[in-house]
């Protein structure tokens, strides 16, 4: 048996990924074609032999359970351990809904009490990365520490976007910083906790620590527990915003990827669709992509990503796009710098991403403003339709939409339908 | 019933190491997953398997059965190999000895009809309809039938039949054409007790019992009802290399001759934990299949590339089916090859090409339209020149080519000499 169990945050709402996040929680979204976010930290923990994981969720966790289903595809579906998916709740006392990464684990603290292992390994869903977690927790075990972190380095520019770690002698973590403007150090915690489970639930007998990386790392500290760093040298991304999906999944389309997909020794487990292969027909023109099963092209796609069972008519082009499960491009419909989600129409001559006019989005000016117009799931853009730059077609948007009746299309920035209910 | 216990001779070194069903098709499926997947979308739960040679890549491909949904806890899929009884021990002679040795296997599960199939044919079909068909007729044995080209009648089950569509006549493979074009599919549906009078007559007079060559003339001579049931769909009996490579780059061309991306009829299979295809950055795909864990690098047209294969910077693969996990080299060039698992193609290798009228030296019957076929694991050198008609063995290594890297047409490249 493996010294540790994990816990998988996937409660959170993400609004930074706009309307990725409209109808499901960011680990249930579709990357790098086949896969969902959720399957990275999932198949880290199988591949470190670690075969009792929970995965806490509050937000929107329809599409996740339907993914996790009865964990399977991660070898998951076990007698004793295996995963299990822990709800909000009411009754007793913790009952009550989360308010932060922290706070999701206190909820559940029976459960962590429950458990027999002596460690507990603390993990995000929204993570993208290949790790095994065993050389982690040997040297946590090792060291004697209550808490062990996850690090790596990271740029001075980068530091407002992570918790910065000052580390003292032994790896021992003296100091830290929740998300500083400007910092001196550049050893960023991952986010990625082993933690000595009698310590974890100490702590988190405050109740006002609410979450991980603001309050109890400092807390533990400053309460003269023993954290250590352990820096880890591999690719490891957070998809917290568009931009970020966006790269990460660009990332894999290049000759030698950070992130290595094809690499026996650490596979990414997933729910594969049972679909046929690829089919790319005459008229195809295939460049510098990834495809999934049960796509079939029959139109141009450059630089792109397709999940399975996407469909490209003759005739329609397809560039530096990433289009999810089901979605149907057109005959004559062009998609630039579009992030497509699931089951969309893109019907005939309709025309995605067009224009050099770069401004901003109107809902979320600081988030959407490098150019990608997003088109939320279940949505159909109408025949000759054109849409600018970093515009959000919000879930269920239909054809009939006012925003397709005006002559000059859509302009950049624009949001169209009405927000999920 | 299905019946997976052949050796498939005709496909030489494709099936010499696996049972013809378990013979990787269309990139991801295996030759057998058609016939399952017809079985379970027509609601048959309860699917035997025969099988008797080699059938260690079909085992671990049916698995307990969880890709179509067999894994169940009454009926679902039964794998049943040859046994040894008390006093007595006998492999399976026949396609019916060997239903006839699992007579109890088909009387535990107390159903009233009983389908035979095949498990090497491309083909989607509703049993239901025969089923329904069938009984209406009140039928004792309903065989599906197509007509076929009449050059091709020699290879099946040839019969005529009255305007109720009850057999008269039926001659196993013919050589005289007048017989008509009328073909038997190998797909059978017997009463449960017609099945079990008539196999326990002729085990007695046929120890090597066969449905064409035995059971349905018998049973036309004794009067039992035997009807058939025309079919009108895609069907192929992929039984040679020459119908395997041209029908898999049939489906290359579109799904019109057989849809492999209906959501109402899925072909299931047992997929492998791959990423999706990676095409590029100096990657060129044009009319192709294209399985998961594919990287493209190089050129593939009109081909059929099974999950995980590798095609180097500037690599052709043209007219080739070329199976799971094949590396080819820079520079190679594949044309008109078959080539299955674990291949390593050499840089800059020739392979394909040559002069097809050559045929096989060693195996002219089998191997004579032209294709070279490339045994499981074979090494195949650097800089080689292999022509038509050529057949590697299995697991061949560099040092079994020789020094002059040249493999000329009709040869056969074998292991360890």
């Amino acid at each position: 048996m493996s010294q540790a169990f994990a816990l998988i945050m996937a409660g959170g709402p993400s609004p930074g990924l706009s309307v990725l996040t409209e109808v499901r929680a960011a680990p249930a979204i579709p990357f790098g074609g086949k896969y969902r976010l959720v399957d990275f930290s999932l198949s880290n923990c199988v591949n470190s032999e670690i075969f009792n994981v929970a995965v806490l969720t509050q937000y929107r966790p329809h599409s996740l359970s339907e993914h996790l289903g009865t964990g399977a595809p991660w070898d998951l579906d076990l007698m004793k351990g295996g995963l299990r998916v822990l709800h909000p709740f009411q009754g007793g006392r913790f009952g009550d809904w989360q308010k932060g990464t922290a706070d999701a684990v206190r909820r559940n603290l029976e459960f962590v009490g429950e458990q027999s292992e002596e460690h507990v390994l603390v993990l995000a869903g929204d993570h993208v990365y290949t790790m095994d977690y065993r050389p982690l927790l040997d040297r946590h075990a090792a060291s004697g520490a209550d808490l062990t972190v996850a690090c790596r380095r990271v740029s001075p520019h980068e530091t407002h976007r992570f918790g910065m770690i000052l580390k003292g002698p032994d790896d021992r973590v003296v100091g830290f910083e929740e998300k500083p403007k400007r910092s001196k150090e550049t050893l960023a915690s991952m986010g990625v906790y082993a933690f000595k489970r009698s310590a974890l639930m100490k702590i988190l007998a405050d109740e006002t620590c609410l979450d991980f990386g603001r309050d109890v790392l400092p807390r533990m500290l400053a309460n003269g527990a023993s954290v250590r760093a352990a820096t880890f040298p591999g690719y490891w991304t957070d998809i917290g915003t568009v931009q970020s999906y966006w790269e990460a999944n660009m990332g894999l389309l290049s000759e030698d990827p950070a992130l290595d997909l094809y690499n026996s020794e650490a596979t990414v487990h997933t729910r594969s669709q049972d679909q046929g292969p690829v089919c790319v027909g005459r008229t195809a023109q295939v460049d510098n992509n990834l495809l999934s099963n049960g796509c079939i092209v029959n139109g141009t796609v450059q630089r792109s990503i397709l999940s399975p069972g996407v469909r490209v008519a003759e005739g329609a082009v397809v560039t530096n796009s990433i289009i999810l499960h089901e979605t149907v491009i057109e005959a004559g419909a062009r998609v630039d710098n579009c992030i497509i989600d699931k089951n969309c129409v893109i019907r005939a001559d309709a025309h995605v991403g067009a224009g050099d006019d770069n401004t901003a989005n109107k809902a979320l000016p600081q988030a959407l403003n490098t150019g990608l117009t997003l088109v939320g799931r279940d949505t159909i853009i109408p025949s000759g339709a054109v849409l600018g730059r970093n515009v959000t077609v919000h879930s269920g948007t239909l054809e009939t939409d006012a925003a397709y009746k005006k002559k000059k299309g859509v302009p950049s920035g624009s949001v169209v339908g009405k927000p999920a209910d | 019933m299905l019946l997976a216990g052949g050796e498939g001779s005709r496909l030489t070194v494709l099936s010499e190491q696996r049972a013809k069903p378990a013979v990787p098709f269309a990139g991801k499926f295996r030759i057998i997953d058609f016939t399952l997947s017809n079985c379970v979308h027509s609601g048959i739960g309860t699917v035997g398997v025969l099988t008797q040679y080699r059938p260690h890549s079909l085992n671990e491909h049916i698995g307990i059965g969880k890709p179509w949904g067999l894994d169940r806890a009454r009926g679902g899929i039964r794998l049943l190999p040859p046994y040894q009884g008390r006093g007595h021990q006998r492999w399976f002679a026949g396609t019916a000895d060997a239903i006839y040795q699992n007579l109890g296997f088909i009387s535990d599960h107390r159903a009233d009809a009983v389908l035979i199939l095949s498990g090497d044919h491309i083909y989607k079909m509703d049993y239901r309809e025969m089923l329904k068909a069938h009984v209406s007729k009140g039928a004792d044995l309903t065989v599906a039938v197509m007509e076929i080209p009449i050059e091709e009648a020699f290879r099946f089950g040839i019969m005529k039949v009255d305007e109720e569509g009850r057999i008269v006549e039926f001659a196993e493979k013919p050589k005289d054409k007048s017989k008509g074009n009328l073909a038997s599919l190998g797909i059978y549906i017997f009463g449960a007790k017609a099945l079990d009078a008539v196999l326990r007559r002729e085990i007695e007079i046929h120890p090597d019992l066969d449905f064409g060559k035995h059971v349905i003339p018998s049973m036309l001579a004794d009067g039992s009802v035997v009807q058939s049931y025309r079919f009108s769909g895609y069907w192929v009996d992929v039984g040679t290399v020459d119908s395997y490579l041209n029908t898999n780059l049939e489906l290359v061309k579109g799904q019109d001759a057989l849809d492999l991306y209906d959501e109402r009829w899925p072909i299931l299979t047992q997929s492998e934990e791959k990423p999706p295809v990676k095409i590029g950055p100096q990657g060129k795909v044009a009319e192709a299949l294209v399985s998961n864990g594919c990287v493209v690098k190089g050129l593939v047209k009109n081909s059929v590339l099974s999950p995980g294969v590798h095609v180097s910077p500037g690599a052709v693969v043209e007219d080739s089916v070329v199976m799971n996990n094949v590396w080819i080299g820079p520079g190679a060039h594949l044309k008109g090859v078959v080539v299955d698992k674990d291949v390593r193609v050499g840089a800059g290798a020739v392979l394909g090409g040559g002069d097809a009228s050559v045929a096989n030296v060693k195996n002219p019957d089998n191997l004579k339209a032209g294709i070279s076929v490339i045994g499981k694991g074979a090494v195949i050198p650097g800089g080689t020149k292999l022509g038509c008609n050529v057949l590697v063995e299995a697991d061949v290594d560099e040092k079994d080519f020789d020094e002059t890297g040249v493999v000329p047409d009709g040869a056969t490249v074998e292991r360890g000499k």
